[in-house]
């Protein structure tokens, strides 16, 4: 077991699992409060290209994750105001910010630093891991954390943080309320889109700082698209943990470990266009074999509904 | 004298062109059941929002004891004592009875909710005005009188002097509803107000101390419920006497066009939704389904229309089994289908009224040929129609989605009855009309079944279904309870069938 | 729902086309996007426009847009009916794989070899396409996921096949042999080949579809209430496996139609850089799905780009900023006129 497990692996594992993780929470949380957030993906991307900017001017990786979080919450004020007080299909609102968020990066990584496709230089300072050592001695878990950046460490409390505050506070049930059935709690005097903005708006400033634990946390580089889809594993994540941060975690773990499984089959000699699919095998695996499970019980999916083209989505037309 | 609890002097409240109220005056006395009757569309839903904060009027005052107030939304007019309990329930139903008591006004210990405390408040609020609720029950496993409890737990719990009760007994078994009567004496007599809008005579004249009556926007007439009449009050809401009866020849009784032997939809987890159900509607009669809303109508209307698979037994069209067939197959062997929901599955309020009169019916001639749709025929059949059936319409190319309730149903009743199929089921095909509406659609009713279509019609109204049908079905959990003829039934029998229970023999 | 004629209160709204002011919007941004860079925004707006529509550009534009068209439909078709693939990506490379095997591989004589390419490329693209809708109506999966989760997987096994099994081992690079000249799209003037005649033809054929089919108008309906049209009969899962279908056919015939009119081998890594899919997405958005509206875009959008080549050559602004004009474009008017799969 230990040769398919090693060290090296659980360590790039949690390290892989960092960014999903944030973003996965991110996205419970909009969830959560009723919007559908597909622009996972264009936020970490523009984070990620501000923490190298950010670090880049200021020679400090604290600056790079500053800039990250402060570039991800303003670009999430598309999403923010335009699903609230503009009432736009925050589908295509969040299609369209992926794009954006592509061509604007690929735009500024031009401009902005002469180069295209990749860019590195020795003036950006990543992040720091903070090392453990006694870490090393406890068997996978241990190997996993023994070496990571706080962000790591950061995105684990925030599951915490964020459930305990979702399901325990007076907050929490206002926010879980104003998803449920907004025109409830609109009633009940909670000031619906004030809610839904500001949730947003920390769900982007997480993944922003998924971004910067992108370019920043393990080789300093920014490649464009480099995102390359983990945002979109993200949805996926909370799909299946049902805007619930904990399970939404679970699913980060599922996908973080096929990762990891995959860059040791590659070391195994696999060719790497092969291993590199595995976690999206894995997802759409885990979205069937959940689908099962929850049709067995008979429950309808709120979230499965309002992921698809329907009223959160599909054409339900507004009886006047 | 005591100023009066709540007032309306002269609100005018406008949409556009329309005038929904026209100078409305509204006084209530404290610790009176007060009856806002009228029909749809005379303002009583513009007024209530009004009184209760979530609209401004444009002209008039509100007053609460005496002195104006000017509600700034609906959280201003809870605070100043207005609760509201509206028709279509405002619940969160993943969440417990206690967490949606105690929403937005949650008991805390610092920043977290004091379950404890917010338990112990709901039982004690429960238990002081006898309404009957489990703090930790999970709304979505209620019924709906128990979900119209939270709803009124609610407005208490927020210190409501002023109840609004808006058509609260359109979804409850009579039995129900009595008991609901009950909880209004109890705090009426504890010194609370209530406003109860509703259209149902009977129910205001068991239950009101006095009545204001609405048309067209303006008060036409305000009277003492001890001094009036159902008769009086028709005729304050429509301006004419209506016929409350209709008129009917004897129903000339042809073959079965549409049966369901032993049909059955399970449910997860024991009870079936639909238990062996068997019927036969025939040539020429018209069949009436009564029930509250949640004894498997729906799904048993689904399963004969084909929207649903059946767990078991068969649905026969005119003599064909039809039980593998699908939507479509079972349209082309003679079922028309007026549903519940006009706007959200019978009309396509984003389409336009030649695309919605085609539906259905457009993979035959004169509109479907082979493989292609002749627009024209669309466009021929949708102004043959819309002056048929009188709809409101500027055009067969105008979007549907602007008219007004009894237009859509005409629409949909429309293309529906012009198929001419033999077999026509119509699920609550009157709810949300007005009397002009209402007429129309029962008139159409009769005719079809005179010229020979069986007719099944699930209503929850039962008056509706006393006065129309030749033979009455009771439907309770799942099953048909009573199979009788429409001489021999009675509010009272039908009531007891549709809450379960066996009427003592006579 | 775009822009209403009157508002709530019935009165009446001066109405500007919505397209029009989201395009300003558009190209002011964009221009103080190059203002900030030091360029010249005038400049680089006439260098577009003169690159895109001018009488040497036009050829350029129209080859541009044979993809794009394409792929405009591919989204277009589906989003009719209210459901979206994203999907478009992964299968054009399946057809575009497909296409250049065949054309190869197979032991006929060219013009056949080319025909049997083209179907094969729209038919195993169609099939896997299918396979998204199948996780809907089967599996739950929402076909916005799936679509888009499958296609990195698809891209990932081509990419592998043209690196090792199919790979041409004379030159060094990542793509399949030369297709044989007599399999190759007959050129009709400079870079226009036959590609372009039979992407307007399926254009026709989507249009009369749309308009004048039982078909179309099933998928008109759903797309404006699904539960509507249940309700009159349409089979919706059949529906939605052939709208599929038909869309991932369109995208593997654009992939077959590159490899065999222009690239003449399958080469790794070139048919996403041009962005034909999302472009074309951004299209059909923009139209609600309706046919002729999403072509008229998708053409606007290949003549953009097309000028963006041109701009980026005479004055060196990255022709990217067209991709950032497209978007800006749909964010507007997805956030002032409610645009999107209803419109």
């Amino acid at each position: 077991m230990s040769e398919i497990i090693t060290p090296f692996m659980m360590q790039s594992a949690v390290q892989a699992m960092t960014p999903i993780l944030l973003a996965a929470l991110a996205g419970s949380l909009c969830q959560r409060v009723g919007v559908f957030n597909m622009a996972l993906e264009g936020q970490m991307l523009v984070g990620a290209f501000a923490a190298i900017v950010g670090s880049y001017a200021t020679h400090s990786a604290t600056g790079g994750v500053a800039a990250a979080m402060a570039a991800a919450t303003v670009f999430s004020l598309i999403l923010a105001f335009g699903a609230t007080v503009f009432r736009g299909d925050p589908v295509v609102i969040c299609i369209g910010m992926n794009l954006l968020a592509s061509g604007l990066t690929a735009y500024l990584l031009r401009v902005l630093f002469g180069v295209s496709g990749t860019f590195s230089d020795p003036a950006i300072v990543g992040i720091d891991k903070i090392r453990l050592p006694a870490l090393r001695g406890i068997p996978v878990l241990g190997w996993g954390f023994a070496s990571e950046t706080i962000i790591t460490w950061a995105a684990w409390a925030l599951v915490a943080i964020v459930s305990v505050v979702l399901f325990r506070t007076a907050l929490g049930l206002r926010l879980r309320g104003v998803g449920e059935q907004p025109d409830a709690a609109e009633t009940l005097g909670v000031n619906v889109n004030l809610y839904r903005i500001v949730t947003i708006l920390c769900g982007g400033a997480l993944v922003g700082l998924a971004g910067a634990q992108l370019s920043l946390g393990a080789v300093s580089v920014f490649a464009e698209d480099m995102s390359a889809g983990r945002g979109w594993i993200a949805v996926v994540a909370v799909m299946l943990g049902r805007a619930n941060p904990l399970y939404a975690a679970g699913a980060c773990v599922l996908f973080g470990l096929a990762d990891a499984l995959s860059i040791r089959l590659q070391s195994q000699g696999l060719p790497n266009q092969l291993t590199d699919i595995s976690p999206y095998v894995v997802t759409l695996a885990a979205l069937v074999i959940s689908h099962r499970r929850r049709t067995r019980a008979a429950r309808p999916s709120a979230e499965i509904a309002a992921a698809s083209p329907a009223p959160a989505g599909e054409a339900q037309p507004e009886a006047r | 004298m005591a100023a009066f609890e709540l007032e309306a002097r002269g609100v005018v409240k406008r949409y556009g062109a329309l005038l929904a109220n026209d100078h409305v005056d509204l006084a209530v006395e404290r610790g009176e059941i007060h009856a806002v009757m009228g029909e749809n569309g005379a303002g009583k839903s513009t007024l209530m929002s009004i009184l209760y904060g979530l609209q401004r009027p444009d002209e008039g005052a509100v007053l609460l004891r005496g002195a104006e107030v000017h509600f700034r939304s609906a959280l201003d007019a809870i605070a100043h004592g207005m609760g509201m309990v509206h028709q279509a329930f405002k619940l969160f139903n993943s969440l417990t009875v206690w967490e949606n008591i105690v929403y937005a006004r949650e008991p805390r210990r610092g920043p977290f909710v004091d379950r404890r405390a917010a338990r112990q408040s709901v039982a004690a609020l429960a238990e002081r005005h006898r309404l009957n609720v489990d703090p930790d029950a999970v709304v979505t496993k209620l019924s709906v009188g128990v979900r119209q409890r939270i709803e009124i737990l609610k407005a208490l719990y927020r210190e409501a002097q002023i109840l609004i009760l808006d058509e609260p007994t359109a979804v409850l078994t009579p039995q129900e509803r009595d008991g609901l009567f009950e909880v209004m004496r109890h705090l009426a007599a504890g010194g609370r107000t209530i406003l109860f809008v509703t259209h149902k005579l009977n129910e205001v004249m068991a239950v009101t101390d006095r009545v204001t009556v609405l048309r067209d926007g303006r008060v036409v007439d305000r009277m003492r419920t001890s001094e009036t009449s159902p008769r009086e009050i028709i005729r304050a809401m429509t301006g004419r006497s209506v016929n409350l009866k209709v008129d009917k020849a004897p129903a000339r009784i042809g073959a079965p066009a549409l049966e369901a032997v032993d049909l059955a939809i399970a449910a997860p987890g024991g009870k079936p939704t639909v238990d062996k159900v068997s019927f036969a509607v025939h040539a020429g009669e018209i069949v009436g389904i009564a029930g509250v809303a949640g004894n498997g109508q729906s799904e048993l209307v689904e399963a004969l229309v084909g929207l649903r698979p059946a767990d078991g037994g068969s649905v026969k069209v005119a003599g064909r089994d039809v039980t593998a067939a699908d939507v479509a197959e079972r349209r082309a062997a003679g079922i028309a289908y007026i549903p519940e929901d006009r706007a959200a599955v019978g009309a396509a309020l984003g389409a336009n009224a030649a695309d919605n009169l085609a539906m259905g019916f457009h993979r035959s001639a004169p509109i479907g040929h082979g493989a292609l749709i002749d627009r024209k025929a669309m466009g021929a059949k949708a102004r043959a129609l819309i002056p048929k059936f009188g709809i409101k319409i500027a055009g067969e190319r105008s979007l549907v989605g602007s008219l007004s309730g009894g237009n859509l149903q005409k629409v949909v009743a429309a293309r529906e009855l012009s198929h001419e199929a033999p077999a026509l089921i119509a699920e609550q095909p009157t709810r949300g009309l007005d009397v002009g509406a209402t007429e129309f659609i029962h008139s159409q009713l009769i005719a079809e079944r005179d010229k020979g279509r069986a007719i099944l019609m699930i209503s929850a109204e039962l008056s509706e279904i006393l006065a129309l049908s030749d033979r009455i079905l009771v439907m309770y959990e799942g099953r048909i309870l009573a199979d009788v003829s429409a001489e021999e039934a009675s509010e009272e029998t039908l009531g007891l069938l549709m809450a379960g229970r066996e009427p003592v023999a006579a | 729902m775009s822009a209403r004629a009157a508002d709530r209160d019935g009165r009446p709204r001066l109405r500007a086309p919505p397209a029009a002011v989201a395009l300003l919007f558009a190209a002011l941004v964009g221009g103080a996007l190059i203002l900030a860079s030091g360029a010249n925004p005038l400049l680089a707006y006439y260098q577009i426009l003169v690159g895109s529509l001018g009488w040497g550009a036009l050829p350029d534009t129209l080859n541009w847009a044979t993809p794009l068209v394409g792929m405009t439909l591919v989204a277009a078709i589906p989003l009719r009916g209210g459901m979206i693939n994203l999907g478009g990506d992964g299968q054009m490379v399946i057809g575009a794989l497909v296409a250049a095997a065949v054309a190869v591989y197979l032991p006929a004589p060219g013009p056949i070899a080319a025909i049997v390419a083209l179907i094969a490329a729209g038919i195993a693209a169609g099939l896997y396409a299918a396979l998204a809708a199948w996780g809907e109506t089967r599996h739950g999966i929402p076909m916005l996921i799936s679509s888009l989760l499958m296609s990195y997987p698809a891209i990932g096994v081509v990419s592998y096949i043209v690196r090792f099994p199919l790979r041409d081992t004379t030159t060094g690079l990542p793509q399949t042999s030369m297709i044989p000249e007599s399999a190759r799209l007959p050129t009709i003037a400079g870079p226009l080949n036959v590609g372009l005649l039979i992407i307007v033809a399926v254009a026709a054929l989507v249009v009369f579809v749309d308009r004048a089919t039982i078909v179309g108008y099933e998928l008109r309906l759903r797309g404006v209430n699904k539960r509507f049209a249940g309700y009159g009969g349409v089979r919706l899962d059949a529906q939605a496996t052939r709208v599929m279908f038909a869309s991932g056919a369109i995208a593997g015939l654009v992939g077959a139609i590159i490899v065999l009119g222009s690239q003449f081998r399958f080469i790794d890594e070139t048919f996403l850089t041009p962005s034909y899919t999302w472009s074309g997405l951004m299209a059909a958005l923009l139209a609600g799905g309706e046919p002729v509206g999403a072509i008229a875009a998708g053409v606007f959008f290949a003549a953009l780009q097309t000028g963006g080549f041109a701009m980026q050559r005479e004055t060196s602004i990255p022709r990217v900023l067209t991709l950032v004009l497209q978007s800006i474009v749909i964010l507007f008017l997805a956030v002032r006129h409610s645009v999107g799969r209803r419109a």
